[in-house]
């Protein structure tokens, strides 16, 4: 007769440390654990609760700027390197990580428009309204002498006057070619004083210009005439353009997918776009309230952060029509740029009120050094809380934010408006001849005119 | 003239062809000529100028030598003749002007050097072979017999140019005149063949005769523009294909990895330069090319582990865990018994303690010293101290209150005390002399004897094996006493013969053992000599089994003394021992290792000793406010036992008889109650078949007696109860509970009646018309209700407010079927209800990023579009390759620097 016999090793029952945990072992037959999903729902609500609660996504301000800031750079090689832009010419860098200034760029006489930096991070370029284009050595910063002089000045390598005022600049990935836009797009390179290549498409200003970091030689623009533009320098040409209903503010590739961009809309929303086919957004992203000044992209490509002259910074999905946080704090103005971090969990935002803020780009994180288990258990509360996100409790717990009085009325104007609209096609609609009346979904809505 | 002239020169062409290929066979003729065609064309004048000069020269030239040096000058190939072309009307128009003689007759005579050029025209017409070849053969030897100019003939006759004038130096010839015409391309280029890159020119040019086409104006320059847009914007589109499979990757992936490892080399730290001696010796030790060298490659190898080998160090490793976990075990245990509060217990283990300490005295002398030096300081002590006299608060108090009042616990803790106090007070010779004279001693605390007295092991031995023959007498003497009961269950035959059997077993067993202890006592006697204490006399029943006298094997022993215990345990089954026999199992375990060294004693002796012990000590307790002090003899003690036993066994069976007569009378009652029963169901019976025999005769006359249908006999069966009516009820009930009927309205008493006119108007209109509205309303659900035209069906429409939390309004987003959003999340997440293993993976969130580390815009690799999706650690392993390669690609320029975390500040 066979006998089975419970066989147990003593190694699993040994503790090696007396710090060591007992292992436990348990029988995961489901049919005597029947409340487990029970059990994960509300461990999925307190986790939403949880989230809530640690929510501190306001890391600080960093103040020193006399005037509003009207631009940011971030260096591609250096995580705590800021450069802002301001509206009376003074170019600072920022030391996030103390958050204060460790250069200042003096020179520009106008406004500076446009800050971009080399992706080895030793240039920045700079341009503005007074027609001039200076590239500068960016300081190496030495831990030690960050502490002690948090302020110097830098004296510009290079200043190249051209014929027209400027309003965007951005350096091509890994290369030491860089565009600038303005009556037109140029390509300038590091050691000549005029352009290399111009491209001019229309009449009007062009208002940005980024260059695609997955695949450099391709370039989207906007114009004041509410069209966005593709350029390719290989074929040094224009490629292709279209035409919005509003005009685009800002552009910013996903690093991570060379083929998508999305565009910042005076109508206070985002359309995400495939570059090769242009005749409708992929993703319409909506919940700001006024125009969108500003657009970044996280280095993950998973994520992008908006600021709006609504005074609110946003960060959407890549893929999702609406926001997944709003940050705002009362002293901020409208916001004219944000940037997201270089390892993708800070943001950075500089507003009208002279500060640039930094932000965690996801509230409830926790920083610093985190014990493993620590990881296992923030691990595990994000998987339950994404796997019930869809019940209602969840769902409304998750999405709760407070708002601004303002922001929050005029939202709510806004999405009566859109329902009032949409009542009133669809009542046209049944009464009139079927087929007669189309709606075109908003993806395509927006689009006058593709060429 | 002209004709002649004509004539001759196209023989001298003929001739001049016939010379050029030096071959006869005039049947060939015409191929030849078609073959000369091919040849180069000078323009007329020249050829007629090389033919003066030399018309020789041609024909001299052999074929080999043509095939050699003239091969470049008849190379080309030439589409059209002049003649075909028909150019000027020069030529008469031909039929077949190429005519291809039949296959077989070429095969006979083609010349080696003729095979090429034939080679092109036979290509060309093979069609026409291939209609002849269905006529028949005679046709073709037809062919074959035509002459060779019957062509060239044909056309002399056909065309008849004429001169209107002589031919002379003054007249232009016709050719001349108006035969070349301008001078064309051709003309041009004819003089250049043979020159390199003569072909291609010609091939150019005769394609632009063919397809000439006015090249357009330019488009305006917006068009121009937009179309080279567009196929500029078709070029770029093509180049960002290629991401599709990357992006189709990342998207799909369920994890995907930003972590890769830090260089900490090329971090900001590399800038630190050493300034003191210190720093400077520590930085050539730090930066030393053949650390970082052996560093980069195994680190390991550096360290001095290496050299100790593997199962060394697991071999240390184990012996270590194990001392470990067994000082572990030991801490558990000594923390398990601290707790323990029962005091039975840590008497016992006192008691264990010392007597280890005991057997160890008597191992060596000088533990045996100290413990007696120890004993001495404890009598010493007490007698100093006195602290068990009496004296203390606690006793003086208990004895103040009166010891009878006492509870047993304390009872049995002073007379513990007093104990302890004569024990320890006594004289040394008189406790000495106790030892020997007073039994209770022996037997009560035998812990003592060992100590004090190892010399008196025989006689005690023999009181032993006294005492045990004693106890088996009793028991027989117990088992011809009990007498088999009259009645109750135990009365039934096959109880008695049962109860019989056992007790012969048991006597035959006790029978054996007294047999053995009187084998044991007689040695034993014999080498003591002196004492000879007299056995008790065995009564003549007992001995019937001389044969199994000698049963000296210790295993035998064993055997018969636990089935003594068994027996005496059936013997006095009813009685509450059952505990017995485990107690005796403890305690058994427990003496064996105090009787090592008296191996003789059987183990059922030990059992009786044992045993007896147990119940003196119960006797003591229970007796100890009548005999407080340690004067309980063992005698005495089996006596008392053996009589409460007996009492109460015959107690338990007196009980026994009682409660069977109970249950017989219980019995008979029954009975009795059953017979009226019975009597009445008979007399019913018998009442029935009256009736029935009454039916059937009753029933005779009426013939047609027909079987009820199913429905009328359900009908007729649920005839007093209206199920349909009762559910509709039910039903009302429910319809009213979910959508209740509105209330009638109803003016406050007294209101608005103050004048006559507001009483006759009743209600206000409104009111009306609310109460009508909600009847409408009402009316209306109920009709929409889903069991609105189901009579027999109540659907209820309640919604359980609670369990609404738990479901979505709608199918989220990317789920396209419920089943597939309810699959999604059934199993649980969490790692109670997942291994460990597996948890990790489950719960990994899309994106994994490392805080401080810049993350790099993607770069093109070459992707499987076709490859299945892996499985999430592959990703990570083949991401972390591939940014390890980014990273040796670009570390020279890359810093990392991690965000500090005292931004929070």
């Amino acid at each position: 007769m066979k006998v089975k016999v419970i066989s147990r090793s003593a190694d699993e029952f040994t503790k090696e440390r007396s710090q060591d945990l007992q292992r436990v072992f348990r029988n995961f037959d489901p049919s005597i654990r029947t409340q487990e999903k029970a059990v994960e729902y509300v461990r999925a609500q307190n986790a939403a609760k949880l989230d809530k609660i640690f929510a501190r996504p306001f890391v600080g301000a960093m103040e020193g700027h006399i005037d509003s800031i009207s631009c940011m750079a971030k260096n591609p090689n250096h995580l705590t390197g800021i450069f802002s832009g301001s509206m009376d010419g003074e170019i600072r860098l920022w030391n996030l990580a103390s958050r204060r200034t460790v250069c200042r760029f003096p020179g520009h006489k106008g406004a500076v428009q446009g800050l971009t930096v080399s992706t080895d991070g030793h240039v920045l370029v700079s341009c503005g309204t007074d027609s001039t284009i200076r590239l500068w050595g960016v300081p190496v910063s030495n831990l030690l002498e960050e502490d002690v002089s948090s302020d110097k000045s830098a004296e510009p390598r290079e200043t190249y006057v051209w014929k027209n005022a400027f309003r965007s600049v951005d350096h091509q990935w890994n290369s030491d070619r860089f565009a600038t836009g303005g009556a037109g797009v140029d390509i300038w390179n590091h050691n000549r004083s005029a352009p290399e290549q111009s491209y001019q498409w229309g009449t009007d200003t062009v208002v940005s210009v980024r260059f695609n970091p997955g695949e450099p030689d391709i370039l989207a623009t906007s114009a004041s005439d509410r069209s966005i533009a593709l350029y390719d320098l290989r074929m040094g040409k224009p490629t292709s353009k279209f035409i919005m209903r509003t005009r685009t503010n800002s552009i910013c590739w996903n690093p991570m997918e060379p083929i998508n961009f999305t565009a910042a809309n005076e109508d206070s929303n985002c359309y995400s776009f495939d570059c090769r086919k242009f005749g409708e957004a992929t993703c319409v992203h909506m919940d700001h309230v006024s125009a969108v000044m500003d657009i970044d992209y996280s280095p993950t490509g998973r994520e992008f952060v908006t600021g709006s002259y609504d005074r609110t910074v946003m960060i959407f999905p890549y893929n999702a029509g609406h926001k997944r946080e709003i940050y705002h704090t009362k002293r901020m103005q409208r916001v004219f740029c944000v940037k997201y971090s270089c390892d993708g969990s800070y943001v950075i935002s500089g507003s009208d009120d002279t500060n640039l803020r930094l932000w965690k780009s996801k509230a409830s994180e926790q920083l610093g050094v985190l014990l493993p288990r620590e990881q296992k258990k923030h691990e595990y509360h994000e998987a339950v809380k994404n796997r019930y996100k869809h019940l209602p409790e969840v769902k409304r717990i998750v999405r709760h934010r407070h708002l601004p009085k303002p922001i929050y009325k005029a939202g709510k104007q806004i999405r009566e408006q859109n329902e009032s609209q949409r009542k009133k096609h669809e009542k046209r609609k049944a009464h009139s001849a079927p087929g007669s009346i189309v709606q075109e979904p908003l993806r395509k809505r927006k689009i006058i005119k593709v060429e | 003239m002209a004709q002649t002239k004509r004539k001759s020169r196209d023989g001298g062409g003929g001739d001049k062809a016939k010379g050029k290929r030096g071959k006869p066979g005039g049947k060939k003729q015409k191929g030849a000529d078609a073959r000369e065609r091919k040849g180069p064309r000078l323009p007329n004048v020249l050829r007629k100028e090389v033919e003066r000069l030399n018309p020789i020269e041609d024909e001299e030239i052999d074929s080999d030598e043509a095939e050699v040096y003239g091969r470049d000058f008849y190379e080309y190939e030439e589409e059209l003749p002049e003649e075909e072309k028909r150019k000027n009307r020069r030529f008469d128009p031909v039929e077949n002007l190429e005519y291809q003689l039949p296959e077989e007759f070429e095969d006979e005579n083609v010349s080696s050097d003729d095979d090429d050029n034939d080679m092109g025209d036979a290509g060309e017409d093979e069609d026409e072979d291939e209609d002849d070849d269905d006529d028949d053969d005679d046709g073709r030897q037809g062919i074959a017999r035509i002459p060779a100019f019957e062509g060239k003939k044909k056309r002399n006759t056909n065309v008849v140019v004429s001169e209107a004038y002589p031919e002379s130096e003054y007249n232009p010839t016709r050719d001349t005149l108006d035969g070349e015409g301008p001078v064309n391309i051709e003309d041009l280029l004819n003089p250049l063949h043979g020159k390199s890159g003569y072909s291609k020119l010609r091939k150019r040019i005769h394609h632009l005769e063919k397809k000439s086409v006015p090249t357009p104006a330019p488009l305006p320059k917006a068009d121009q523009e937009k179309l080279e847009r567009m196929a500029a914007h078709e070029k770029s589109k093509e180049e960002l294909q290629k991401w599709e499979p990357i992006i189709k990757r990342n998207r799909e992936a369920p994890t995907i990895y930003f972590d890769d490892d830090m260089d900490l080399r090329s971090s900001r730290a590399s800038d630190f330069k050493p300034r003191t001696e210190f720093e400077k010796k520590i930085a050539s030790l730090v930066y030393d090319d053949q650390v970082k060298d052996a560093h980069l490659k195994d680190g390991s190898r550096l360290l001095e582990l290496n050299k100790v080998s593997a199962e060394d160090e697991r071999d240390r490793h184990n012996r270590m865990a194990k001392m470990r976990s067994l000082l572990f075990r030991h801490e558990m245990k000594s923390k398990h018994i601290k707790k323990i509060k029962s005091k039975t217990y840590h008497r016992l283990l006192k008691k264990d303690r010392v007597k280890a300490t005991s057997v160890q005295s008597q191992m060596d002398p000088d533990t045996a010293k100290e413990l007696a030096m120890k004993q001495e300081y404890e009598r010493a002590k007490e007698r100093m101290t006195l602290r068990h006299k009496g004296t203390s608060k606690w006793t003086k108090r208990i004895k103040e209150r009166g010891i009878d009042v006492q509870d047993e616990g304390t009872r049995a803790a002073i007379a513990e005390q007093q104990h302890l106090h004569a024990q320890l007070t006594r004289k040394m010779n008189s406790m000495k002399d106790g030892s020997s004279s007073s039994s209770s001693d022996d037997s009560s605390d035998e812990d003592d004897i060992d100590v004090y007295s190892p010399g008196s092991d025989h006689a005690r031995a023999v009181k032993l094996l006294e005492k045990a023959k004693e106890k088996t007498r009793n028991v027989l003497k117990d088992d011809d006493e009990n007498e088999v009961p009259n009645s109750g269950v135990l009365s039934l035959p096959f109880m008695v013969r049962g109860l019989k059997k056992r007790n012969e077993a048991a006597a035959e067993e006790a029978k054996l053992a007294l047999q053995e202890y009187e084998s044991w006592s007689n040695p034993l006697e014999d080498s003591s000599g002196a004492d000879n204490l007299n056995v008790g006399p065995p009564s003549g029943r007992m001995v019937f089994n001389g044969s199994k006298k000698n049963a000296p094997e210790s295993s035998n022993k064993t055997k018969t003394g636990n089935k003594m215990r068994t027996d005496n345990y059936y013997a006095n089954s009813d009685s509450e021992d059952d505990l017995e026999p485990e107690e005796n199992v403890d305690v058994e375990n427990d003496r064996s290792s105090d009787f090592h060294k008296d191996v003789n004693i059987s183990t059922a002796l030990l059992h009786e000793d044992s045993q007896n012990h147990k119940d003196s000590l119960f006797k003591n307790f229970g007796d100890i406010v009548q005999d407080p002090g340690p004067k309980t003899t063992h005698e005495v003690s089996i006596f008392a036992s053996g009589s409460w036993k007996k009492i109460k066994s015959s107690n338990s069976a007196d009980a026994n008889g009682k409660k069977s007569t109970c249950r017989l009378e219980s019995v008979e009652r029954n009975q009795n109650l059953q017979e009226p029963v019975e009597d009445l169901d008979e007399d019913s019976d018998a009442d029935s078949e009256g009736q029935m025999v009454d039916g059937i005769l009753s029933s005779n006359p009426k013939d047609e007696y027909r079987l009820p249908s199913q429905a009328e006999l359900i009908r007729q069966a649920f005839a007093a109860d209206d199920v349909e009516d009762e559910f509709e009820k039910e039903k009302q009930e429910v319809l009213n509970e979910e959508n209740p009927e509105p209330e009638k309205p109803t003016l406050l008493p007294g209101w608005g009646q103050w004048t006559h006119v507001q009483k006759k108007k009743g209600l206000p209109s409104w009111m009306q018309k609310e109460h009508e509205d909600a009847k409408k309303k009402r009316e209306e659900t109920l009709k929409k209700r889903k069991d609105a035209h189901l009579k027999r069906v109540i659907i209820s429409e309640k919604l359980d407010k609670k369990a609404e939390k738990l479901f979505t309004k709608t199918l989220p987003y990317p789920f396209t079927s419920k089943e597939v959003f309810e699959q999604s999340i059934r199993m649980p997440l969490g790692p109670e209800f997942n291994p460990a293993s597996a948890v990790g993976a489950l719960n990994r969130p899309e994106v994994m990023k490392r805080p401080g580390v810049i993350i790099r815009p993607v770069e093109f690799e070459e992707v499987n579009p076709q490859g299945k999706v892996e499985d999430h650690k592959q990703i990570g392993k083949k991401q972390k390759k591939r940014n390890q390669s980014n990273k040796s690609r670009s570390s020279s320029d890359k810093i990392v620097t991690k965000v500090k975390t005292k931004l929070k500040s």
